[in-house]
């Protein structure tokens, strides 16, 4: 394997040929656009409801960002984790979210290491579902992102995720 | 001099007495007010939390062993109750204790394995417990029963008052129950059945819920699951609205009449009714659960 590095900005390549040749497919689809205009075939338009779907994705995305500031905002005194890993990771979740359930993942972990097997494995399951159905979601959103129900049944999810791991990382917090 | 004879003696009757403070039998009682407040906390075993008409809490039971005393005390109205065990010991050592209370005060008890129960308080009441099983006669405003895994059943006194019930892994059942309603769990399966519901409020992931509830004339239920089916049976005094949704699971019963589907193409079917604004109302939705909703 090739370790080394670029030092400076010159180094690299000033081009940067494609590994085939666009043109052809480019040009083709200019003439069969012409052709339909030729032939007054009205061009596919954009769905009208299109932007309103981007509008509500991102009225939904904007929702679970103040959740998750809502969270941070209350959250304090979890530790830091040291590479921990999301168990689902996911492109549609934002990365602060991921963060902070990572940081509390820990937490549940050191929690559930000491509970006895029989309910760890019962709340470990649980939790595990729970991460199940979001990435379901997440799929399920990934085919159609402008999907209202998807979008809330995220949110909701994502909350609810958070009760279920702080309600783990508290148990039994001032009974011992 | 007869007196330093009986020191020594007594002295080594007192070894064993000493010992029994962390463990054998337990019969206390203190002073409190009719009104005020109790908050009891126990690692494992069993709490037994009833309501009497005295002006005193009184502590009976049991203390294992692992047990290194129970604290009792009582100032400015509140009462605490405390099973303590050795530093470094954070499980062994079961408390099974009987905790009469009297009936108008309110109740905080807090658990790791040990079971709670409750019953004769009409104060608010606020019963945890990580893996114990939670039974509770609930009548107060504002109470809150909540788990991780052990299984959650409370029954109301039919009448109005505010109710959270949460688990992770256990399930929740409700009877006699009034007035609003927060129900959440993850995968464990809710059960409630209320009369004069005017809030019902629920949410599972994988678990089942079922709600059997009289709705008031402007009664409003919004529950919620991912994978877990959804079966709702709400009488109503007027016509029922409907805002119902499921992305790849059925709507079925009485009122589904008119599923109609989201979107040509895509996945999804609805089922929206609409009446009087002001009237009661219902939302559901889910992700691959089925719904079953009857006005009847």
């Amino acid at each position: 394997m090739n370790s080394r590095k670029v030092q400076r900005i010159d180094e690299l390549a000033r081009d940067l040929p494609p590994a085939r040749d666009l043109w052809p497919g480019i040009a083709a689809a200019i003439e069969a656009d012409n052709v339909t205009a030729r032939a007054g075939v009205p061009a596919a338009r954009r769905p009208r409801w299109l932007p309103a779907a981007g509008m509500a994705a991102a009225v939904a995305l904007v929702a679970l960002g103040v959740l998750i500031g809502q969270y941070t905002s209350k959250q304090s005194g979890i530790g830091v984790v040291d590479g921990g890993q999301s168990v689902a990771a996911s492109a549609i979740i934002p990365a602060t979210y991921r963060k902070q359930r990572d940081e509390l993942l820990v937490a549940v972990k050191q929690k559930l290491a000491g509970m006895p097997p029989a309910e760890r494995d019962k709340v470990a399951g649980s939790l595990a579902t729970l991460q199940r159905s979001i990435q379901e979601i997440e799929a399920a959103l990934g085919k159609d992102p402008a999907n209202a129900l998807l979008q809330e049944l995220l949110v909701n999810s994502c909350q609810e995720e958070m009760r279920a791991l702080t309600a783990v990382r508290d148990s039994g917090r001032q009974e011992t | 001099m007869r007196e330093f004879r009986i020191l020594p003696f007594a002295a080594l009757c007192s070894l064993p007495l000493c010992a029994l403070a962390g463990g054998g039998s337990v019969d206390r009682n203190i002073a409190a007010e009719p009104g005020g407040e109790v908050v009891i906390s126990n690692v494992s075993g069993r709490v037994d939390v009833r309501g009497w008409d005295r002006n005193e809490v009184r502590v009976t039971g049991s203390l294992e062993e692992g047990v290194d005393r129970l604290d009792l005390e009582s100032s400015s109205g509140r009462t605490t109750i405390k099973v303590v065990l050795p530093r470094g010991n954070s499980h062994d050592g079961d408390a099974d204790l009987t905790i009469q209370v009297p009936k108008g005060s309110s109740v905080e008890v807090g658990a790791v394995s040990a079971d709670i129960s409750s019953h004769g308080v009409s104060g608010t009441q606020r019963l945890k417990s990580v893996s114990g099983e939670i039974t509770a006669d609930v009548a107060g405003d504002d109470s809150e029963v909540r788990s991780v895994s052990g299984d959650v059943t409370v029954r109301g006194s039919g009448k109005p008052i505010s109710l959270r019930m949460s688990s992770v892994s256990g399930s929740l059942h409700l009877s006699d129950g009034a007035g609003k309603l927060d129900l959440v769990t993850v995968s464990g399966d809710a059960e409630a059945q209320m009369s004069e519901a005017s809030e019902i409020r629920g949410r599972t992931t994988s678990g089942d819920l079922e709600l059997r509830a009289k709705l008031t004339k402007d009664g409003r239920v919004d529950v919620e699951a991912v994978s877990g089916d959804l079966r709702l049976r709400v009488p109503s005094p007027s016509a029922l609205s409907t805002e119902i949704e499921s992305f790849s699971g059925d709507i079925t019963g009485c009122l589904a009449t008119n599923v109609e589907k989201v979107s040509k193409y895509g996945p999804g079917v609805r089922l929206n009714i609409r009446n009087v604004e002001d009237g009661p109302r219902v939302r559901a939705k889910t992700l691959s659960g089925d719904i079953e909703i009857c006005d009847k």
